[in-house]
């Protein structure tokens, strides 16, 4: 048994050192289906120095947005698959969308390899809210149905499937606004235009001090918020967020489709890299490329799917 | 950590805002913005993002210094195509076409470049100055805006149309729907459904509203100009240098515009919901309210660039306001420069002013520096641009302007559905213009009516949910002043004539003759056509779930009811407003013919190579005179020139993954 562990990694290493060679063999088109300055975005800036510090190469950010990010990932296979093109990925989106009417691409047709990392969904509320916990606000929502307003970052995202997952949990029904990304839905936030929000960590890292989370959607609670409790602990079994990754053209070979898997692989074990991503108010996750990467994807999409189904976004 | 910041330390800011390395940043950061910002398609959030990776290695002030001086140098730089080409670089320049534009067509475009150089410097300083002084309470202000204020703002903004519309309100109205129909078409972003994009994908990501300015605003100029044989714009007899003293007098004349316009420019840019264009246009309609002289606004009134161009670059320390006090982007480069600081490892946020104080004051004392630099790069800049544009022969400007637009519409979102969409536009509103629809109140449509149905839609929710639909949108008080706002601004151009009908000294007009039938018919043709879209849209919207029906059906309802007062309007009084022209047909059909065929073309053949075809079809196009073989060869190689330089200075430096085709 520990011979066999050792040769594996053995094999792994010397894979690694093949692959190493191949991939990257030049510059990489990192590719963010939505415009400049969003997580998606700022996840990428962080990896792109840690990959030419460790790959000797650039990774060279650019955008393709449109139709919430549909645009891009319906191209994506048209692209080169020489490992010279990546493509950010994000959860839900490419589980909902496709469900949502013809938008030029299916889940399957995106070939995912790494998951990085994910923006856990949180409850935050304005610093001065009366809401002290989680408590306090299922008690006003059990009270006043439909009462508890919640602004949040657009229809069939993450925090919306969410906020319905939480409602059926709680036995509660609340209303959601949806705003056009995770700004707007906290400037109505700050603004007391709405009770609460349903945003991720990275608010609570952002804001600091204006406001207030009152649980995280984590198995564990945050590194940088010790002190806010998780779903769990509070009794609701609600571990999600929006989860981002990698995916490539679907004509990358086997052996590309590892290499870049090892390598953003590679970069989410540094300790700066992940001290980073921790201040950012990120949390990672490290599911690489094969059956892993199969296994969360099918646990994932009956999630999301059966969320949206019964919050009414899909059919 | 300071507790107080007292004027030693800002003494102290100053300085560190000044050392020598700042200063070169800041320099080439106003130049880089500048060139960047005149291209159309280039926006100041594009600038930003490219040069993004350059500040990784930078400190944190000289990084923000950095990125503010490429964002100040954007904006500015967006006048310069909107006065010479009648395009608005970005949003924040469509009304300095409306006066830029007509003062070049009469030799005055170098006034007119240097005039918007010192309104931008002045804006630009007022909104650092707020910045500076007012950030907190300016950024909690703009927290009471919520979802029905932007409702109602947007509104406000329609209600500019009537202000706008030189000629027929009507058809300004009916434009304005069926910008805010164009602005349906793709991903609802209130309910993520797909919506009226007949099954295409080209029509999937919506309509990007810097390729709609392109394609509305610069297509039809190059189709008139290739038309008839004369020039672009009337060139100027002798070198005139900077004509800076004209320019500050003509300041000196505006001051309470150009200070009125400012603050307007501030406070918009504070919301961050609202913009430069809004802030742009919400200045200029003010100026001509107010305003005299002449000639009109809208005839080449030095006034209007000043209010355009002093608003839109107070919006770079106005959307600063809530990016640093609140952490929340004002703008959307500020929400690249957030995100640029996140990975420097600084903590944006409310954290950010009041705990990294020295971070934050060195920056807007570097935004104040790169502002006051904008004066000698701006028109240095601008006096090249302006020398380029009016010397240029016609037969080298069409191809590669027409260049220009289709690589900037590309870049916008590395899309050819972009550029496709773009040249279709610049069709329809050539079109639209000929038949009476001015294109400014199809782009207002365009603009503000996404942010009006967000606006809509999210206020009916909360409504619902608290159960007070009316007091929702009308109850509270901040919508009550924008609703009154916006109705005086309706009313508002009607009072003269309302007046004239009244007063007793009213001059008796004949009674025009009616025009004749087919210019009748034209007439009802293309209103008619505008019915049919609404129609389209009704008939469209029933399968759709009710949230992402109900605004785009209520627009269409309205405007089917505005074209039947529209055709009524012009069987009883039997005039038409249509714009006669002249000239060569075989050449304007020649223009987006020869841009499309590059549409079919680029994929395949490679970026620069279908636009070295293009370019040399326009000079065909385009060229009046006769050459010797070796004037066509030289012409023809500095076109193919141009456009390498073009392609290859995208690829390498902006990084944009044009597409490379068999060839290049």
């Amino acid at each position: 048994m520990k011979l066999k562990t050792i040769m594996a990694a053995a094999f792994g290493l010397l894979a690694g050192v093949a692959q190493a060679q191949e991939f990257p063999s030049g510059n990489v088109d990192y590719v963010i289906p939505f415009g400049p300055g969003g997580e998606s975005d700022i996840t990428a800036r962080l990896q792109q120095p840690f990959f030419s510090d460790k790959f000797g190469q650039e990774l060279v950010v650019s955008y393709q947005p449109g139709g919430g990010g549909a645009v891009g990932w319906s191209q994506l296979n048209s692209m080169a698959g020489d490992g010279s093109k990546i493509m950010g990925i994000n959860l839900p989106h490419i589980i909902i969308k496709p469900q949502q009417g013809d938008v030029g691409f299916q889940t399957e047709d995106i070939t995912s390899v790494y998951m990085f990392h994910y923006t856990p969904d949180a409850i935050v509320v304005n610093a001065d809210s009366p809401y002290q916990t989680l408590d306090d606000l299922v008690a006003d929502a059990k009270e006043n149905p439909g009462a508890v307003i919640f602004s949040g970052s657009g229809k069939g995202t993450a925090n919306h499937l969410a906020q319905i997952r939480f409602d059926g949990m709680a036995d509660i029904k609340t209303t959601y606004v949806s705003f056009q990304g995770t700004g707007a839905s906290v400037t109505a936030l700050l603004g007391n235009q709405v009770k609460a929000a349903w945003g991720y960590t990275t608010v609570g890292a952002a804001q600091g001090e204006a406001v207030r989370m009152l649980a995280v959607a984590m198995p564990e609670r945050h590194p940088a918020f010790p002190d806010v409790p998780t779903f769990k602990e509070l009794g609701y079994d609600l571990v999600s967020g929006a989860y981002r990754g990698i995916a490539v053209p679907q004509s990358a070979s086997e052996e590309t489709r590892q290499a870049v898997s090892d390598a953003i692989a590679e970069i989410n074990a540094d300790p700066d890299f992940q001290q980073k991503m921790i201040d950012g108010g990120f949390a990672l996750v490290d599911v690489g490329y094969g059956e892993a990467m199969d296994a969360f994807m099918a646990e994932q999409s009956g999630i999301y799917l059966e969320a949206a189904r019964a919050g009414g976004i899909i059919e | 950590m300071r507790d107080r910041t007292g004027p030693p330390e800002m003494f102290d800011y100053v300085l560190a805002a000044l050392s020598p390395i700042n200063l070169l940043f800041a320099l080439f950061g106003v130049a880089a913005g500048t060139i960047i910002g005149s291209i159309p398609g280039l926006t100041a959030t594009m600038a930003v993002a490219v040069l993004v990776p350059i500040t990784f290695g930078l400190p944190p002030e000289s990084a923000l210094i950095l990125l503010g001086a490429i964002y100040t140098g954007a904006i500015y730089g967006g006048a310069y195509a909107a006065i010479l080409l009648n395009t608005p670089g970005t949003p924040s320049a469509i009304a300095t076409t409306f006066d830029g534009y007509p003062m070049a067509q009469r030799g005055d475009g170098d006034l007119a470049v240097s005039v918007a150089c010192l309104s931008s410097v002045v804006g630009g300083l007022v909104g650092a100055l707020a910045l500076l002084l007012l950030a907190p309470p300016l950024a909690r202000a703009a927290l009471a805006f919520g979802p029905v204020e932007y409702f109602w703002l947007a509104i406000f903004g329609l209600s500019l149309i009537a202000a706008l519309s030189t000629g027929d309100f009507l058809k300004g109205m009916i434009g304005a729907g069926f910008g805010i129909l164009l602005a349906m078409i793709g991903v609802s972003e209130t309910s993520a459904e797909v919506r009226f994009t007949f099954g295409s994908q080209t029509l999937l990501g919506g309509i990007e509203v810097v390729s709609a300015l392109i394609g509305l605003y610069c297509v039809p100029v190059l189709i008139d100009l290739v038309a008839r044989p004369d020039r672009h714009l009337q060139e100027a007899g002798s070198t005139r240098g900077f004509r800076l003293p004209e320019a500050f007098a003509t300041l000196v004349r505006e001051k309470f515009n150009v200070l009125r316009s400012s603050v307007i420019g501030t406070l918009v840019g504070a919301l961050p919901g609202a913009g430069g264009s809004i802030a742009g246009l919400v200045a200029y309609s003010e100026a001509r309210r107010v305003g005299k002289g002449s000639p009109s606004y809208g005839h080449g009134n030095p006034g209007g660039i000043v209010a355009t161009e002093s608003a839109n670059n107070a919006t770079v320390g106005g959307g600063f306001i809530p990016t640093l006090v609140l952490g929340i982007p004002g703008t959307p480069p500020d929400a690249v420069i957030l995100g640029a600081l996140l990975v420097q490892g600084v903590r944006t946020g409310p954290a950010l002013f009041s705990g990294g104080s020295d971070i934050v004051y060195t920056f807007i004392f570097g935004l104040f520096l790169a502002t006051i630099l904008m004066l000698p790069v701006g028109l240095l800049i601008g006096r090249f641009a302006y020398g380029a544009i009016v010397k240029a022969p016609k037969s080298a400007l069409v191809p590669v302007v027409a260049f220009m637009t289709v690589i900037g519409t590309f870049a916008i979102r590395n899309s050819m559905s972009d550029v496709a969409i773009m040249v279709v536009l610049g069709v329809v509103g050539w079109l639209a213009k000929r038949f009476g629809f001015a294109v400014s109140p199809i782009v207002l449509g365009l603009i503000l009516g996404r942010i009006a149905e967000q606006g809509f839609v999210q206020s009916w929710t909360i409504g619902a949910a608290i159960g007070d639909l009316p007091g929702q949108f009308f109850g509270r008080p901040l919508s009550m002043v924008i609703i009154a706002l916006t109705c005086l601004s309706f009313v508002y151009p009607f009072l003269p004539r309302l007046r004239a009908l009244k007063g007793p000294g009213g001059v008796p007009v004949a009674k025009p003759e009616r025009v004749p039938a087919p210019l009748i018919a034209g007439d009802l043709i293309a209103v008619g056509l505008m019915a049919a879209i609404a129609l389209t849209a009704v008939v469209l919207s029933t399968s759709l779930n009710p949230d992402a029906a109900v605004f785009p059906r209520t627009i269409a309802l309205g405007m089917l009811v505005l074209c039947a007062l529209a055709v009524a309007q012009t069987l009883i009084t039997g005039q038409v407003r249509l714009e006669l022209t002249d000239g060569s047909w075989g050449r304007r059909i020649g223009v987006p013919l020869a841009m499309a065929l590059f549409v079919m073309l680029a994929p395949r053949l490679g970026f620069g190579l279908a636009g070295c075809v293009m370019g040399l079809l326009l000079i065909g196009v385009s060229e009046y005179e006769s050459r010797t073989a070796k004037g066509w060869l030289i012409l023809s190689a500095s076109v193919v020139a141009a456009i390498l330089v073009f392609t290859l200075s995208f690829r390498e430096f902006l990084a944009v993954p044009l597409p490379t085709g068999i060839a290049f």
